[in-house]
């Protein structure tokens, strides 16, 4: 077990080293110049060039990289025009928000976190109970409509929904108030009213890949040889379909959902822009757009390490649900 | 001076391209008055710039007023302060030099803000200017603001590393466009710029080697923003300004809030301006402007004391129009952002085919491709109706016979170059569509929006037709006419004169004008305007936008302003 975590952390820090090179690599090809973008108006070519030179973009672009993943690890000095010395662990200093880059961070990762993982339970309990039940009382009423909820949700859009949900909650019914984020710590009410709207569309689309993933592996398991045994052996229906059908047929479901989960929480961008909060999908296409290096950087690598665990954590949870799976 | 497209990347071209969806919104009557004409002046009285301000009827003290916008506010910084939102924000928390009395009607007076007058042009040759700063005025921790704050806060805009801000004043004072080469402010900060000096607390004296009869209007601009030496926090001051104005700011996540409080040292009475009637300012950033309208539109609790900074969206214009009760919660004014196509003339250097394209446009095709009337107003002329002095006049009235018979057989074939955004192709189509009738062939090319601006201002771009903007710093022609049309500041790239027109007469009718009384200034700009269009037609006027915002039930007192076009709250009230 700890042999196999410490290779998947090696993998990984690998994974993000590779990262980190593909998009700083990306950054410089972008047909952008982030020093124009900062200082719009009134700039002659060698104010422009001066300031290009106190950031540090004329230096060899490996000292540049170099000097980076430096900051991360041991801080490092970004001059008068930065702020200063940056603590360890530096993203640097965003060219656009006159803060550092850890600091942005400190404020829009909470409410990624927030809008991602209540989302992810409700469309994962939501998804996964209603496939299972429908699997297990296939042909029923119940199975029908359950198919019909989960094609209707896998058939919309993000915004549409978010759209709708609000017009309905929020400007006619207004028993919801405007979307918006608090922190869990300081107002826990105020914390899931502001953000419940994004949960229920999130888990409205997302449950039902789930519903259909999990009828369809819960019925083919359902049809194996072990469970037909374990029924014949005389197990009860609940003791054989809940411990050992169960088990099997939600195996390729934990896959599917580590990779969602580290992919919504890297991709939050159409909900936070659907329902007005400023997480980190809003921060990542502002700071492309305007050509914010350091805030690029430190999302790319933030999603990139979401995807990473993700991948842990499903690997662990394998070996956890499904005896077969030895670690090592 | 600022070109209204360069901001565009930030969101006014966003506006655009939203509306280019939109175009069918033609059933309202329109109600703004596009030929408003502006009147103003610079205060010769110095009652005028004495305070408390004219109380607003029906205004009463306290409540929170809130401000929601999609995307937070570049620069906070007084010296950094450039966009439109944080223009008109920065007078909630800091003082200038100068600011304008303004009706929101076009009716404006420059008077002293910090300043007892604005400004004393002591040997009338535009060199030398005093201004004497007013007694009882305070920071937010209750010292005195006295000319060594104020000239201290002029010197940290020579700091490169604080860029973002106008540069009129740095520029002025060092003689220089690289002012910061000529005055290291880093190096210095216990001395004052060349030409910039403190003989006493009250008095701050700017010396020129040139003549600026214009120092009173860029005064105005909150880089004058007074700031002391010690709570200098350089470019953390970005985040957290130390406040001169009748609020401060207590609370900035940024991105997401900020909270204003009253400054209890701000005194109503040296103040000619700000009534600052509620207690608090929040602006919220996040929602775009289809959301704020609809929460405007709902009116709901907490949005009644709001006003949607991004203004009514184009997909809702028609609902709005259509509804009185919603209209009346709606402000409405030209802005001086004025759209022109401009010519190439050194592509096109024929003067007739200049004023064939002038014939042959069909503004009210263009008005309706760019949103209808609710969001531009047609205009005939360069300087936009905002302009002090500004004289209406159409030197070639939309006649396609006219402009056929002008172009005498010839069939010019013309590239015009347009972003690759939904509304720009929309009107490029409008262009190539109303020009082809008259005979021209016109050739579309696309390039890339976010590039199109620094393409357009290099002297040799391969184009003859774009569209452009200008929205002047100061409602003087001499912040448009000389800008735009000056043929002897042409470089290799970054032109504001983008038609690449220089005539030796004209330019030296720009020397002539500018050396003026800036009072005497105004008609003469105006004249100018007509005889660039009748002597050169460097451009065909199209039209200037309009500023349509929404507003909570609540609300009250605000304005469009007169300079910049947009919401302006130094009389906003919470109604009780």
């Amino acid at each position: 077990m700890l042999r196999f975590l410490i290779k998947r952390l090696l993998l990984g820090t690998l994974t993000m080293f590779a990262v980190s090179l593909v998009a700083f690599g990306m950054f410089f090809m972008l047909p952008r110049d982030a020093v124009a973008t900062m200082c719009v108006k009134n700039c002659n070519p060698e104010r422009l060039e001066r300031v290009r030179v106190e950031l540090g973009l004329k230096d060899p672009l490996i000292d540049q990289y170099t000097g980076y993943m430096k900051g991360i690890f041991v801080g490092r000095d970004l001059g008068s025009a930065q702020g200063g010395f940056c603590d360890a662990p530096c993203l640097g200093y965003s060219y656009t928000s006159s803060e550092e880059v850890s600091d942005i961070f400190a404020r829009v990762l909470p409410v990624t976190l927030s809008i991602v993982i209540p989302a992810a339970v409700l469309w994962l309990g939501l998804g996964i109970g209603l496939g299972m039940i429908s699997a297990l009382r296939r042909g029923t009423v119940f199975d029908r409509l359950a198919i019909g909820f989960s094609l209707t949700g896998a058939s919309m859009q993000l915004y549409f929904v978010g759209g709708m949900l609000m017009i309905i909650f929020v400007y006619t019914l207004k028993i919801l108030p405007v979307p918006h984020y608090t922190s869990l710590w300081d107002d826990p009410l105020d914390w899931a009213s502001g953000l419940v709207l994004a949960w229920v569309a999130l888990a409205f689309l997302f449950s039902a890949v789930y519903a259909r993933l999990s009828r369809a592996q819960m019925l083919e398991t359902l049809a194996e040889d072990f469970v037909r045994t374990a029924r014949a052996k005389g197990l009860t229906k609940s003791r054989a379909y809940g411990r050992h059908a169960l088990r099997a047929a939600i195996t390729p479901i934990v896959t599917i959902a580590g990779l969602d989960i580290g992919g919504a929480l890297g991709g939050t961008v159409i909900t936070e822009t659907t329902f007005g909060i400023q997480g980190l999908g809003r921060t990542a296409v502002e700071a492309v757009r305007l050509g914010d290096l350091p805030t690029i950087m430190a999302t790319v690598l933030v999603s990139a390490v979401f995807i990473v665990v993700a991948n842990i954590v499903v690997d662990l949870l394998y070996a956890v649900i499904d005896p077969r799976v030895r670690l090592g | 001076m600022r070109s209204r497209a360069i901001l565009a990347a930030g969101g006014v071209l966003a506006l655009t391209v939203a509306l280019g969806a939109c175009s069918e919104n033609k059933n309202t009557d329109s109600d703004v008055d596009t030929d408003r004409v502006s009147s103003g002046a610079i205060a010769t009285d110095p009652a005028d710039s004495k305070g408390p301000a004219k109380p607003v009827d029906g205004a009463a003290k306290g409540g929170t007023f809130t401000v929601i916008r999609q995307t937070k506010i570049s620069h906070m910084d007084p010296q950094r302060v450039y966009s439109f939102v944080g223009l008109n924000t920065a007078p909630l928390y800091a003082r200038f030099l100068t600011t304008w009395k303004d009706d929101g009607k076009g009716n404006v007076t420059l008077v002293g803000d910090l300043a007892e007058t604005p400004g004393v042009n002591v040997n009338k040759d535009c060199k030398v200017w005093e201004f004497k700063i007013k007694d009882g005025v305070k920071f937010e921790d209750g010292s005195a603001i006295t000319s060594k704050e104020v000239a201290y806060g002029i010197a940290r805009s020579f700091d490169p590393d604080l860029a973002g801000g106008p540069t009129y004043i740095q520029e002025w004072l060092a003689n220089d466009a690289a002012f910061d080469t000529k005055w290291d402010f880093k190096a210095n900060k216990t001395s004052l710029p060349p030409g910039l000096t403190t003989p006493d607390a009250k008095t701050l004296r700017f010396e020129f080697a040139k003549a600026h009869c214009d120092l009173p209007f860029a005064a105005s601009l909150p880089a004058t923003a007074p700031l002391p030496p010690a709570k200098d926090t350089g470019v953390e001051l970005d985040n957290k300004p130390f406040s001169s104005g009748p609020y401060k700011l207590v609370k900035n996540t940024v991105g997401v809030e900020m909270l204003f409080e009253r400054n209890e040292h701000w005194d109503a009475n040296t103040d000619p301006v700000r009534n600052a009637y509620p207690d608090k300012f929040v602006y919220k950033f996040g929602p775009n402007a289809e959301a704020q309208t609809n929460r405007l539109i709902a009116d709901g609790a907490e949005d009644q004391a709001t006003l949607g900074w991004n203004g009514v969206d184009s997909s809702l214009v028609a609902k709005v129009a259509g509804d009185a009760g919603l209209m009346a919660r709606t402000l409405r004014e030209p802005t001086p952002s004025a759209w022109r196509l401009s010519i190439n003339t050194q592509r096109v250097p024929d003067l007739s085919v200049r004023q064939a394209l002038n014939y042959a446009i069909d503004r009210p095709g263009m008005v309706k491709a760019a949103g209808g009337d609710l969001k531009v107003a047609a205009l005939t002329t360069l300087m936009p109706p905002s302009t002090l002095g500004f004289k209406k006049y159409d030197a070639y009235p939309t006649d396609i016979e006219k402009a056929k018979s002008t172009l005498a057989g010839k069939t010019p074939e013309l590239v015009l170059v347009i972003g690759d955004d939904s509304g720009a192709q929309e009107l490029g189509t409008q262009v190539k569509n109303n020009l082809e009738k008259a005979g021209f062939k016109i050739t579309i090319k696309v390039i890339p929006a976010d590039s199109k601006l620094d393409e357009t201002k290099k002297k040799d771009n391969p184009w003859d037709l774009y569209l452009d903007s200008w929205a002047a710093d100061w409602p003087s022609g001499a912040a448009l006419l000389p800008v735009l049309f000056d043929g002897r500041t042409i470089k290799a790239e970054g032109n504001s004169n983008t038609s690449f027109v220089n005539n030796d007469a004209i330019n030296a009718e720009f020397d002539r004008v500018l050396a003026l009384d800036p009072a005497a200034q105004a008609p003469e700009w105006a004249k100018l305007d007509e005889r660039i269009m009748k002597e050169l037609a460097p451009a065909v006027p199209l039209y200037a936008d309009v500023m349509f915002v929404m507003q909570g039930s609540k609300v009250g007192g605000v304005y469009i302003d007169s300079i910049f076009g947009y919401p302006a709250f130094t009389r906003a009230f919470v109604k009780q």
